[in-house]
């Protein structure tokens, strides 16, 4: 059973270009999905090949995600809204070039560019300097004893405390920052991960 | 039948408006229809190949306005390749020449050219007024010339359609002794604008009511143009994030709160999660609340915009509200008429920011709720009938359920006992969209029921013929029939060929009607058009003697039609 599993996974990943095939990486335990992604890269002859010979039995073992990717037209959204929120995911690319950084009590976004930074200490300093204010840097090194957290939305969508998790794979999943007040933090469902490494 | 002079059985006419009374004044006696022919102002072309603009102007010789429609409504959604019609030059070029004083243009779903629009600019003197919804095929040096040449202008509207942004200056070809604007709306243009043009026109045009913008107006340019415009009732923010300081803010709040004709609010396209409560002072007055382009906005901003609309009669909002938002949304929005809730994510990921809970909120705090459109995950019978109990006043019903072919998510039955509830208790039901999993006993239920029924869109429902039989028997005021991937077949399309005299269109793709059954129709009808879409084929199924048992695995298309045959069809339309 378990080992249907590992090949039925590995002949999915291949399966399209990759952000296309949406549905079926969602389906999947995430941590193993982004790693084979990332190690697999993004040649798209590669992943072409891969729907060619690997079609046939994933579509035997698992026909409904198949499916469910290559309908065309559904869900019924017209195309000028699907434009517009499409529009949305490939701006905040993930890893690569700009984030958006929000702050509470600022009524407007700021764009930083990750890659500019070396480490989290680049990354404190930068966004005190993009807001013009002291504390946001403290708040990242030293999380307990600031009136703010900083957080991060990853590629799946979830919100980190940022910080936890090594450089490398901050920048490679994040894909929006957030400045919060500590005080709205405790309810906001932060995912609490990185607790266990 | 005549014991008033022609003037003044034509001016009890002028009261009359709606396009369906009109026609059937027409219908009284001969001297009426004479009366009504040429008293006639507003003219309605649901399907623009069912007549042509010379039978038009024969019929009504000095009619204002005139609304046209193209393309099927699953255009929409991709399903009608780029090409298939719905060209609009013939009937710009007919009214052209002829001495109609047109004055008022709606177009939805057509293709439009530069080359139209500026010969539409030349030949109206009194034009005043231009809408197109979903259009496609022309970019901004069209409306470079309606700006040029519309001396009278009052609306240009252009709503999601694909303009061809040349980046040009068409703002500015407005001239300076132009002051009549009212309506302006360029949401859908996609590159950079002239924003000195803009705010020169916006301050030069007293009577603007209606503003939207595009992406690329920031925050600062709209502080200036709302405090040139404090008159606006109706505001569609562009941008709404930016790198500009915090006195650029102020001054937005400061020119928000002297809007107090505000009522309706939308766009935030790129949005951050706090500008929204820049807006607060004036949602108390807010009737009409789009945000649903604003996925930037987590659901708790939302909420505290929300809270303060206790007039809302409109909302368009994305699911990332969620069921605890609708549940705010149930609590204040007391007029709530009309709720639309899009999905955020359209791959249908897992994420169930919306349920049936939240729609049975919906129901149970906003009375005078009459239409929705409602995008969510799961979906239970129970909900859909408690739905049902408490808001039997739907006219307009359109539930999709993401996943084709779901069933109750509780008790994994078909969601037949659903639909029926809502159909038998809201008699007034005009249009309705189903989903999930479906058995050909919601179409009867749909049938017996939906008395009131003018469209109705099936995708992924049924079990065999008697499904569609149900509802092309039952449903005596059907207008607009669409069925994608569903197991309907020439049984259910042939049995009665007279029903689609009544109806303004049918659509069937990936169903299960053949060739043989379709050519069987066309000859059985020839006041029908009935069109076969087959993008990948182009004709090759004829040469290559296609049998007649084959499946129509492309499109079939048909409608009504006094004109015959369209003659602009391209390669891959096959019209029987």
């Amino acid at each position: 059973m378990e080992k249907d599993g590992l090949e039925l996974e590995i002949t999915e990943l291949r399966l399209g270009l990759p952000g296309r095939d949406v549905t079926e990486k969602m389906m999947k335990k995430r941590g193993f999905t982004e790693m084979i992604m990332t190690s697999s890269g993004s040649n798209s002859e590669q992943c072409e090949s891969g729907v060619v010979s690997s079609g046939v039995d994933v579509e035997k073992v698992n026909e409904t995600p198949a499916v469910k990717t290559q309908v065309v037209g559904w869900p019924p959204v017209c195309s000028y809204r699907r434009k517009n929120s499409c529009k949305e995911v490939s701006t905040t690319k993930v890893g690569l070039g700009y984030v958006k950084v929000s702050m509470d009590g600022v009524p407007y976004l700021r764009k930083m560019d990750l890659g500019s930074s070396q480490g989290y200490d680049d990354l404190a300093f930068a966004l005190d300097k993009l807001f013009g204010f002291h504390g946001i840097g403290v708040a990242l090194k030293d999380g307990d004893n600031c009136e703010y957290v900083t957080i991060y939305e990853d590629k799946d969508g979830d919100w980190m405390l940022a910080g936890d998790v090594p450089w490398g794979m901050f920048i490679e999943s994040c894909r929006r920052l957030r400045i919060m007040k500590r005080s709205e933090a405790t309810g906001f469902g932060l995912q609490p991960r990185g607790l266990d490494e | 039948m005549n014991y008033f002079p022609d003037e003044v059985i034509e001016h009890v006419f002028d009261f009359v408006t709606s396009h369906k009374d009109r026609n059937s004044i027409s219908l009284v006696c001969k001297s009426w229809f004479k009366i009504e022919r040429y008293s006639r102002q507003n003219v309605f072309i649901g399907n623009c190949y069912s007549i042509s603009p010379e039978r038009l102007l024969r019929r009504f010789p000095c009619f204002k306005s005139l609304t046209l429609k193209g393309k099927p409504h699953f255009a929409d959604f991709n399903l009608v390749p780029h090409g298939w019609g719905g060209f609009v030059q013939p009937w710009i070029e007919a009214l052209a020449r002829s001495r109609v004083g047109l004055e008022e243009l709606r177009l939805k779903r057509m293709v439009v050219t530069d080359e139209g629009l500026e010969l539409l600019s030349r030949s109206f003197v009194n034009f005043k007024s231009l809408v197109l919804v979903s259009c496609e095929g022309f970019s901004t040096d069209g409306l470079a010339s309606i700006a040029s040449n519309c001396r009278h202008l009052r609306d240009l509207d252009l709503q999601e359609n694909e303009i061809d942004d040349h980046r040009g200056q068409w703002l500015s070809c407005f001239p300076e002794t132009y002051t009549s604007l009212v309506t302006l709306n360029f949401a859908c243009l996609e590159g950079e604008t002239n924003l000195v043009a803009l705010e020169r026109l916006v301050a030069r045009s007293p009577n603007l009511r209606s503003l939207k913008l595009n992406r690329a107006v920031p925050l600062d340019a709209l502080a200036r143009l709302m405090a040139c415009a404090p008159q606006i009732v109706d505001l569609g923010v562009g941008s709404y994030e930016d790198e500009q300081d915090s006195e650029s803010c102020l001054k937005l709040q400061a020119a928000i709160r002297k809007c107090t004709s505000l009522r309706s609010l939308s766009g935030f396209l790129e949005a951050a999660p706090h500008c929204l409560s820049a807006f607060h002072p004036v949602c108390h007055n807010l009737t009409s609340l789009n945000l649903s382009y604003a996925a930037e906005i987590h659901g708790s901003h939302l909420i505290k915009l929300i809270e303060h609309c206790k007039k809302l009669q409109r909302l368009w909002i994305l699911d990332s509200i969620g069921d605890k938002g609708l549940e705010v949304v149930a609590s204040t929005c007391k007029e709530l008429q009309e709720l639309r809730v899009f999905p955020t994510d359209l791959h249908g990921g897992g994420n169930t920011a919306v349920t049936e809970d939240g729609l049975v909120a919906i129901s149970a705090g906003c009375p005078k709720l009459h239409s929705i459109l409602y995008f969510c995950q799961q979906m239970t019978n129970a909900a859909l009938i408690t739905v049902a109990r408490n808001c039997p006043n739907f006219i307009r019903f359109r539930l999709c359920i993401l996943e084709p072919h779901k069933p109750d998510h509780v008790t994994s039955q078909p969601l037949d006992e659903g639909f029926g509830a809502i159909v038998q208790a809201c008699k007034n039901l005009k249009r309705l969209s189903v989903s999930g999993l479906l058995t050909d006993q919601v179409f009867l239920y749909i049938g017996m029921f939906a008395t009131q029924l003018e469209m109705l869109s099936i995708a992924f429902a049924g079990d065999t013929d008697k499904g569609m039989l149900y509802v092309l028997n039952g449903c005596k005021k059907m207008r607009k029939l669409e069925i994608r991937d569903s197991p309907f077949g020439d049984a259910a399309l042939l049995a009665d060929v007279n029903k689609y005299e009544t109806m303004r269109s049918l659509w069937m793709s990936s169903c299960e009607v053949t060739l043989g059954g379709c050519k069987r129709l066309a000859r059985k009808a020839p006041w029908l058009n009935v069109e076969i879409i087959n993008e990948n084929d182009n004709n090759r199924m004829e040469e290559n003697g296609y049998e007649g048992r084959q499946k129509v695995d492309n499109k079939l298309y048909l409608y009504r039609t006094v004109v015959g045959t369209r003659v602009d069809a391209p390669p891959f339309v096959w019209i029987l």
